[in-house]
């Protein structure tokens, strides 16, 4: 069953003469448990894509269905209240709370959807305990390594138990080593819990843990690749062909 | 903890010194509101005590409603009311006693200010209240010159029973011996001299006159109802002229204590409103801040209500937390002003301090406004931040800048604001003139962005010469172009405090001038005899006429006049009535006038005629023309107004000067407060000196002063006073200060990445030093700049305004807007001492590392 899925999604920045498609007539589906990657050069559209699944831009037409709900026609706080309940983020700079402990920050969503704080916190505890955090729990954001953060931030888009995790360059800002570890905990939501993951890359070697990768060159999706080995391994083929596609 | 607040109180802890900082400019406005309020309503409490405690512990008393002594006859009305069971008349007077008048010490607080003359009926007096004598008998019908008082004021004067001590009457001093002493006084109050009625009389020199009745009821003092019903009784029986109850004397302190008490508040409230531009401003860059954070929590799933209550719940945790501060601090200052305060305002108006009194308005209000302003201060910027898109969570960082234009909406509304209220000014109303003084700071309040620039290129040029060839004055000029909104917010608080000074500073240097022409004229007789209180006349001992005829007797002496005093309701609003002699009091005195003019001296002899001060015509709304009835001891009186005139002594109280003649025919009082005299020309002063202290001897209640002496004392009065106002004005440019280190140091977090830059392309720590300061002085440059406009146009128009009660001819505040202008300079140069050590101190790494 698709959990999310778009219909000739397309987005004019501008117009008239300057107005410039940032999508043109995108059509894609994510399945339940499944990991799509989104890769292309600079300024190919992958962002806005992720601004638009998440429903934090409207596009000019087409539609995003996510879970069977059109998000064009959802008002703001239908909206805000789908992104708490049914969406996950996972952002390039981890957007933490700089005020806000580890599992405070993790335990956000909830406590945001008015769960008591108690609750709450034992919900987030368990996720940071599973991503390997549980001895820095108290800890606030700039008492913890990149890779930790991102992994917090990875525990607060699941602590919610959303259908959909829609991620954002999660690498972009680790090293290697860290960034192995998110992608690979990226590709664990998907297989271990079951949830849909969509995440936005430039980086071959993050997209290679994915079962799919979509390639979008201009505003327009211009190759799918559906991946066997999902542990980074690939990484090498998907680089040859992000080249190839890009001339 | 609900999440929101949750987060606003991290939020707030994790910017300790900023959080400081703004709450500080609350705690400021609140101590400033409350501590005052603390002390005005003590002062009035302790002179409620005095009065009730005057008032003893009849059941009830009947005055005149003029507040002025009556014919004891009145009493005969009251035979038929079965329910009183006793009656007694009294002659009660506060008898205000010269500067160490017992202890004869001045280095020594005074122990005895003021004492409580009281005339009673010796068998009458016994069947209303006991006195339980410790020694010595009572005073008995006949007795004269005897008196019984309490061992607390026999210890303080230092006699004993059968020993004798003396007091200043009308007729000079008056010897009682102590025939009785009672227990030592425990009521709060001036202590009691018990004499005969005809000893208390004729001290106060009115014969045959009382001040009021009191009564003994047979009703339960707990039917509250059937008390009533025979309080209106006796209402009834006397009449209109009388009243029931409290005891009338001493409105004109309660008056000229709470127009001190309106005026203070509006310092605390004008301070509140500047801390409110603080948190406002503050608020705003907290938004720009934390972008960020706001874009994340929309997109997890926080929504616009959340994101609004979360900002709100900062303002509230903030104005609770300053406002509770502030309460503790003002109550704090409240107490310590009244210590300092107690000798010289018991000198003043003879009371004694007690404990500071907390009224639970005050407190209420107190809290209204400090919460209320901080919380209103947060709606705008939290509505915005409401607003932020999720998309703001995705964006990189970077201090944002807007070289916005400026002429929006608001730009508009300023203009229109400030065109109106240079239009109010030619209305020559004065209600629309001091009205006008808020709008155009409101105006200038939303024009100040646009402001920015032309002040800013201004200033800047001055500062480009300064710093030559570094570039940093350059840098500062761009920073404080590209937020003038947040520029502009912290102008206008400083505006505010700077504006305020100067405007204060127009009107005392037009006062400056003024009352020294009036202090000339109105005092500049060869010789002053004045009471222990210039201020307030009513518990003032004076003189019989034989004093001024004793003076008058001297050869060489000139023209002698007198003043004299006796208090009058008209409309229900007390007023004081100043006795004078319509061809005498203008040789050696006069009034300022300002509507009629010195033909209404003569005026005063025909009829039933007064000259009212502005206060006067404030308060009743009366014209020239008009003819009010006046209440006196046995009804009401019709007078007319033949002119509008002050004199510096009155020139803040409810005052009308009437005929000596009519004085003593409608009040009964012909008792000299004050006297004035000149010397005929040609005579030798020093050889008349001796002649003229020898006859004042007898009447130590006067300060014999001769000629200018008494005018340099005033001056130097004013002085002393008018510099305390301007330590209080500059108490209220305090937050201004804040408002400028809160900016300076928000904007030098905001740019940690940019000045991390220019660290590492070159810029030495003097130089971002330098950057720093010179944006702190470009900031108190537009500041001052604004302050001294508004500044000047305030006074103008409070200058007036006053005008109205007051005769005053505009002077230009040379001396405020020196005081502003640096001030306004001393305060930025002082702000930007800490951030620009920030900056400078950065560590380059870390800064360009700073998110």
């Amino acid at each position: 069953m698709n959990i999310l899925e778009t219909k000739n999604l397309t987005k004019i920045y501008g117009k008239g003469d300057t107005a410039i498609a940032a999508l043109d007539g995108i059509n894609l589906h994510a399945a339940e448990g499944e990991f799509v990657a989104v890769m292309g050069p600079s300024g190919c559209g992958k962002s806005t894509l992720l601004h638009l699944l998440g429903g934090l831009d409207h596009p000019t037409s087409g539609k995003v269905i996510i879970n069977g709900q059109d998000v064009a026609e959802m008002t703001d706080d239908a909206l805000t209240e789908l992104r708490r309940r049914e969406m996950g983020f996972v952002f390039q700079f981890f957007n933490l709370l700089p005020v806000l402990s580890a599992v405070e920050n993790a335990a956000l969503p909830v406590m945001l959807d008015g769960v008591k704080a108690e609750e709450a916190k034992a919900k987030a505890t368990e996720w940071l305990t599973r991503f390997g955090l549980a001895e820095r729990l108290a800890n606030r954001p700039d008492q913890l390594s990149g890779g930790q953060q991102q992994r917090v931030a990875v525990a607060r888009a699941l602590v919610s138990e959303p259908k959909l995790v829609l991620a954002d360059e999660p690498t972009g800002n680790l090293d290697t080593r860290s960034g192995d570890e998110i992608a690979g905990l990226l590709r664990d939501v998907g297989q271990k819990y079951g949830r849909t993951v969509v995440m936005v890359t430039h980086d071959p070697r993050i997209a290679a843990y994915a079962d799919r990768i979509i390639f979008l060159k201009d505003g327009r999706v211009i190759d799918e690749t559906v991946l066997e080995q999902k542990n980074g391994k690939n990484a090498e083929m998907v680089a040859e062909r992000m080249t190839k596609l890009a001339n | 903890m609900n999440l929101q607040l949750t987060l606003a109180a991290r939020y707030l802890a994790g910017r300790k010194l900023r959080t400081f900082l703004t709450t500080l400019a609350i705690v400021f406005g609140v101590v400033i509101l409350f501590g005052m309020n603390i002390i005005m309503p003590s002062m009035l409490q302790a002179l409620e005590a005095n009065m009730k405690a005057a008032a003893g512990v009849v059941d009830f008393s009947v005055t005149s409603v003029s507040g002025e002594a009556f014919d004891p006859a009145v009493a005969a009305r009251l035979a038929d009311i079965e329910e009183i069971s006793a009656l007694a008349p009294a002659y009660v007077r506060t008898f205000n006693l010269p500067m160490d008048f017992f202890d004869e010490d001045p280095a020594t607080l005074d122990r005895v200010t003021a004492i409580q003359l009281v005339g009673v009926d010796p068998e009458a007096v016994q069947t209303l209240r006991a006195f339980p004598l410790m020694g010595g008998r009572f005073l008995e019908a006949g007795d004269l010159g005897q008196t019984v008082i309490s061992q607390s004021l026999a210890d303080a004067l230092q006699v004993r029973l059968g020993d004798t001590f003396w007091l200043p009457t009308v007729d000079g001093l008056t010897p009682l011996t102590v025939v009785g002493v009672l227990p030592a006084r425990t009521l709060p109050g001036n202590e009691e001299v018990l004499v005969t009625l005809a000893e208390a009389q004729r001290m106060a020199g009115q014969p045959g006159r009382i001040t009021t009745i009191d009564l003994n009821v047979a009703v339960d003092a707990t039917d509250q109802e059937a008390r009533e019903a025979l309080a209106a009784e006796i209402q009834n029986a006397v009449g209109e002229n009388y009243q029931v109850g409290a005891l009338t004397s001493g409105a004109d302190v309660f008056a000229a204590l709470e127009m001190g008490q309106a005026i203070l508040s509006m310092f605390g409230i004008m301070a509140l409103f500047m801390g409110g531009f603080i948190i406002h401003n503050t608020f705003r860059t907290v938004l720009m801040e934390r972008q960020h954070d706001i874009g994340m929590l929309r997109a997890v799933g926080a929504s616009r209500r959340t994101i609004l209550g979360m900002f709100l719940a900062e303002g509230l945790i903030q104005g609770v937390l300053g406002t509770v501060v502030g309460l503790a601090l003002g109550y704090v200052f409240g107490v310590g002003m009244l210590k300092v305060a107690a000798a010289p305002i018991s000198a003043f108006i003879n009371i004694q301090l007690k404990d500071p009194v907390v009224e639970p308005g005050i407190v209420l209000l107190s809290i209204f406004l400090g919460i209320g302003i901080t919380v209103a201060a947060g709606i705008l910027p939290a509505l915005r931040a409401s607003r932020i898109s999720p998309l703001e969570a995705l964006r990189p960082t970077a201090a944002a800048a807007s070289f916005e234009t400026n002429r929006g909406r608001g730009f508009w509304v300023g203009v229109a604001l400030v065109a109106l209220s240079v239009a109010m000014l030619f209305f020559g109303q004065e209600a629309m003139i001091a009205a006008g003084g808020f709008v155009f700071l409101v105006g200038l309040t939303f024009l100040a962005p646009a402001l920015v620039r032309p002040i800013t290129d201004m200033f800047g040029v001055l500062l480009g010469r300064l710093y030559a060839r570094e570039g940093t004055g350059e840098v500062a000029r761009g920073n404080m172009l590209r937020q003038p909104a947040r520029v502009a917010t912290t102008a206008s608080a400083a505006m505010i405090g700077l504006a305020v000074l100067v405007g204060v500073g127009a009107v005392l240097s037009s006062m400056s001038g003024t009352v020294f022409t009036m202090l000339r004229s109105n005092l500049g007789s060869d010789y002053l005899m004045v009471p222990p209180s210039i201020g307030l006349w009513a518990n003032n001992v004076g003189a019989s006429e034989g004093l001024v005829d004793e003076l008058a007797a001297i050869e060489g002496v000139g023209p002698v006049a007198s003043t004299r005093f006796a208090a009058s309701a008209t409309e229900g609003i007390a007023i004081s009535l100043l006795g004078i002699d319509p061809t005498l009091f203008p040789q050696v005195s006069g009034l300022g006038f300002q509507e009629g003019d010195e033909s209404a001296y003569g005026e005063l002899g025909r009829g039933r005629a007064m000259i009212v001060n502005g206060a006067f015509i404030m308060a009743t709304g009366a014209e020239l023309g008009d003819t009010l009835e006046l209440a006196t001891p046995d009804g009401v009186q019709r007078y007319t107004i033949v002119a509008v005139a002050a004199d510096f002594l009155n020139a803040k109280v409810t005052t009308a000067f009437i005929s000596q003649a009519n004085m003593a025919a409608d009040f009964g009082r012909a008792e000299d407060v004050l006297i004035q005299l000149n010397l005929d020309e040609g005579v030798d002063p020093e050889a008349l000196d001796p002649q003229i202290r020898e006859v004042m001897q007898a009447y130590p209640q006067f300060n014999t002063i001769a000629g200018y002496a008494y005018l340099d004392q005033m001056l130097a009065l004013f002085e002393t006073a008018w510099s305390a106002m301007y330590f209080l004005l500059a108490f209220l440019a305090v937050p201004s200060l804040i408002a400028m280190l809160n900016t300076l140091a928000i904007s030098v977090i905001e740019r940690t990445r940019e000045i991390g830059m220019l660290r590492a392309v070159g810029a030495t720590q003097r130089q971002v030093k330098r950057m720093v300061t010179a944006e702190a002085l470009l900031l108190a440059g537009i500041g001052t700049g604004m302050g001294l406009l508004s500044g000047l146009y305030l006074g103008y128009s409070w200058v007036v305004a006053m005008e109205a009660f007051f005769p005053l001819e505009y002077s230009f505040p040379l001396a405020g807007l020196i005081a502003g202008l640096a001030t306004g300079l001393l305060f930025g140069a002082l702000a930007g001492l800490i951030p620009a050590r920030q900056a400078a101190r950065m560590d380059v790494v870390a800064a360009l590392r700073y998110e």
